[in-house]
């Protein structure tokens, strides 16, 4: 494929909460937006393009709030795009907005990624406004007990992951839980909430925003700070419901894992890739992607938890962030996770730095488990030499 | 009745609510008051106010100006015949009014009895509603009137001063939202059947599978399915997997207490139907495995008004719900896979 090389030279985000009750859409959106205009070191006027994504519009009753959004956005007289693939929306804006750089058609765009919970409810809108809404919790715990029974995996793992994720999210400034004192046990006595996650297996309701700033290659040189590189982009998606289909092990999260080992030359994820950003929702999720998108084999993803290696400081640290389980603005949740992946890579992730990271991906799922997007980058445009 | 399954109507009634920013606040809090105020950013003054230049983005900052009550109409459009979904229920005009002080006009109603009072440049001014009743919504302003007095509004232009705290910070934003879905030609074949006590599949010719619930498709051969694709499937089956839910209030929740939904393979079938309720077996016992079979309503209870184009097999009102057999479970190994 011919296509520019991309680097990502601006990365912010909002202070992710229940509520940001001090600001409007308007001022969440810009909040990130301009913390990447200032790792940039870029003004509004500098942006010759707007990705903006977001989750379904129900989760805030604001109908396509890209017409909204896009004065405040600094869009006036650019071209604005609006990205919707569900749960996997954040890391689908970023692909946009690369995609637009690496076409050779704009040569600094900006994506940005919201959602603000806390103006409606998401248990509402995912149940099509009617009661019992079994919600995603709901949706995702038969994938669970399936993946569960098939891996004979001991009941723990998910406490474990619960309590990694949330230890990672207490050294992250912007994330919204920060658990410094979670232990196993107050995870396996929180309440029972979809069988079998309990409470705190489960990502908290957040309102956040995240903006990441792409440019061309000469862009990146020229930039003040250490850029991040796009080595490849994917997005996968399947029918979300047919008879057979296996949603603990979707196609679509392989194929997208084949074609970015594929495009980066990455023959062995586990050795090669120094870190990943998984989208977590709820604790199980992490074994059952390892060995989806194939950094595991097949009922062995849960033994990477269950080794620490998984953690900060194992040999494939997953979820530095504190990812989903800590923050989830749903629309944001996926750009946050291409986010933390590309602030690895520059070395800018402070106290949740990965020492030495070179090459990390990060991916993004959503609906019914079948829409999946992914990328991998690099602190060089060949970090495997 | 039967074959009155044609439509259905769905009604959408939410409370939202917004935050407002300080920009928007300050706004909303001096409204209240029946003050009405701009930003002055970028040379110009913006009402009512926007947080941002909207020309280049930059913050517009807290520079406020007090503008209005009296206003020019730049141009306008009229409503001869208002629905209950305008704001007033006689003709009015939506108008550009830029208020004096202000440099953009703000989209609002003017109240002027008649078309031939409108016209490009009359002077209008803001009529509040009584100050108990203001709450800092853009319709405490019930709509502007021709003013009596065309000369300028007194202080406008004057530099407005926000309070420490603004009063107003948040706001509902009611949805209540009705639309109307026609029933799509396999949706009809499935209520017809069931409002007749049988369930139906369609059997996809290509695949062999038998699909139940109303699709109209093979999503694995991505072909389409029709009348002469209908098979009989008997209404029992076995539960392969289940959620239980611990409910969350929402406006609108039906549920308090855990609640259980499973997903059931019918004999013969090969894609599970979803979101069942098992009527004889306590949440804390639903498992994999159990037999199953269909609880009809009485016929001259059933009501086909609950079945959409988008469910994977919901029986609406038509089925009850689903009883044991007393057969002996099924190894769960053998079902629990099958979650679609």
């Amino acid at each position: 494929m011919s296509h520019q090389p991309v680097a990502i030279v601006g990365i912010g985000q909002t202070h992710h909460k229940r509520k940001r009750a001090d600001v409007s859409i308007a001022g969440l959106v810009r909040e990130a937006a301009q913390r990447a205009l200032e790792d940039a070191n870029m003004d509004w006027g500098d942006i010759d393009a707007v990705v903006l994504g977001k989750a379904p519009d129900f989760f805030e009753g604001v109908m396509k709030p890209e017409m909204y959004l896009a004065d405040a956005l600094g869009a006036v007289n650019k071209p604005m795009f609006r990205v919707h693939t569900a749960g996997s929306v954040g890391g689908s804006t970023g692909i946009v907005g690369s995609h637009l750089v690496s076409s050779g058609r704009h040569k600094r765009v900006l994506s940005v990624a919201f959602e603000k919970q806390s103006e409606g409810n998401a248990q509402f809108a995912l149940g099509g406004g009617k009661g019992a809404s079994i919600g995603a919790g709901g949706a995702f715990a038969p994938f669970i007990r399936s993946y569960i029974q098939r891996s004979g995996a001991p009941e723990d793992i998910g406490w474990m992951v619960a309590v990694k994720d949330r230890l990672n999210g207490a050294k992250n400034p912007y994330a919204h839980l920060k658990l410094a004192d979670i232990t196993i046990d107050k995870v396996k006595e929180s309440p029972m909430m979809w069988d079998p996650l309990r409470f705190l297996e489960s990502c908290p309701s957040s309102d956040g925003a995240c903006a990441v700033i792409f440019t061309d290659e000469d862009g990146g040189k020229a930039a003040s700070k250490p850029p991040a590189w796009v080595l490849a982009t994917a997005m996968k998606s399947e029918p979300g419901w047919y008879s057979g289909r296996d949603p603990v092990n979707p196609q679509a999260a392989h194929a997208c894992a084949q074609e970015i080992y594929k495009a980066v030359g990455i023959t062995n994820p586990r050795e090669q890739i120094d870190c990943a950003e998984l989208y977590v929702p709820f604790s199980w999720y992490e074994p059952m992607w390892l060995e989806a998108h194939e950094i595991a084999a097949p009922g062995e993803g849960w033994k990477m938890t269950q080794s620490g290696a998984t953690a900060l400081d194992g040999d494939f640290p997953v979820n530095m962030s504190g990812g989903v389980l800590s923050s989830n603005p749903i629309g944001a949740s996926g750009l946050l996770r291409f986010a933390e992946a590309a602030l690895q890579v520059r070395g800018l992730a402070e106290d949740h730095q990965v020492g030495g990271a070179n090459l990390a991906i990060a991916q993004a799922y959503g609906a019914n488990a079948q829409f999946f997007a992914m990328w991998a980058v690099g602190s060089s445009l060949n970090p495997l030499g | 009745m039967a074959d009155t399954v044609q439509e259905f109507v769905f009604n959408l009634t939410f409370p939202f609510t917004r935050t407002l920013g300080t920009t928007l606040s300050t706004f909303s809090s001096a409204l209240a008051q029946g003050q009405i105020i701009g930003v002055r950013t970028g040379g110009r003054v913006i009402a009512p106010p926007l947080e941002y230049d909207p020309d280049t983005a930059a913050d517009s900052g807290n520079d406020w100006v007090r503008v209005g009550p009296k206003g020019t109409v730049s141009t306008w459009t009229w409503v001869p015949e208002p629905t209950n979904l305008h704001p007033l229920d006689h003709a009015f005009g939506f108008a550009f009014i830029t208020l004096d002080g202000a440099d953009t006009p703000m989209l609002h109603l003017v109240d002027a009895g008649s078309e031939s009072a409108m016209a490009a440049g009359m002077r209008v001014e803001a009529k509040f509603k009584a100050p108990a009743d203001c709450v800092g919504r853009i319709d405490d302003i019930i709509a502007f009137v021709p003013a009596a007095d065309p000369s300028p509004s007194e202080g406008a232009g004057e530099p407005f001063v926000a309070p420490e705290e603004n009063d107003i910070t948040e706001m509902d934003a009611f949805c209540d939202l009705q639309y109307v879905d026609n029933a799509s030609p396999t949706t009809i074949m499935w209520a017809k059947a069931l409002m007749e006590g049988r369930i139906i599949g369609q059997k996809c010719p290509q695949c062999d599978r038998t699909i139940v619930g109303p699709r109209g498709m093979c999503s694995v051969c991505a072909i389409e399915l029709d009348e002469s694709h209908i098979v009989e499937v008997p209404g029992r089956g076995v539960v392969s997997n289940f959620t239980i839910v611990t409910p969350t209030p929402y406006p609108g929740q039906t549920e308090t207490e855990p609640f259980a939904r499973c997903s059931i393979l019918l004999d013969g079938a090969d894609a599970v139907i979803a979101q069942q309720e098992i009527l004889d077996v306590p949440v804390s016992e639903i498992r994999v495995g159990i037999h199953v079979e269909v609880v009809w309503a009485p016929e001259n209870e059933r009501s086909a008004a609950d079945i959409d184009n988008r469910s994977r097999g919901s029986g609406g009102d038509i089925i009850v719900g689903w009883r044991t057999t007393g057969e002996p479970d099924e190894p769960a190994a053998r079902y629990l896979d099958r979650m679609m």
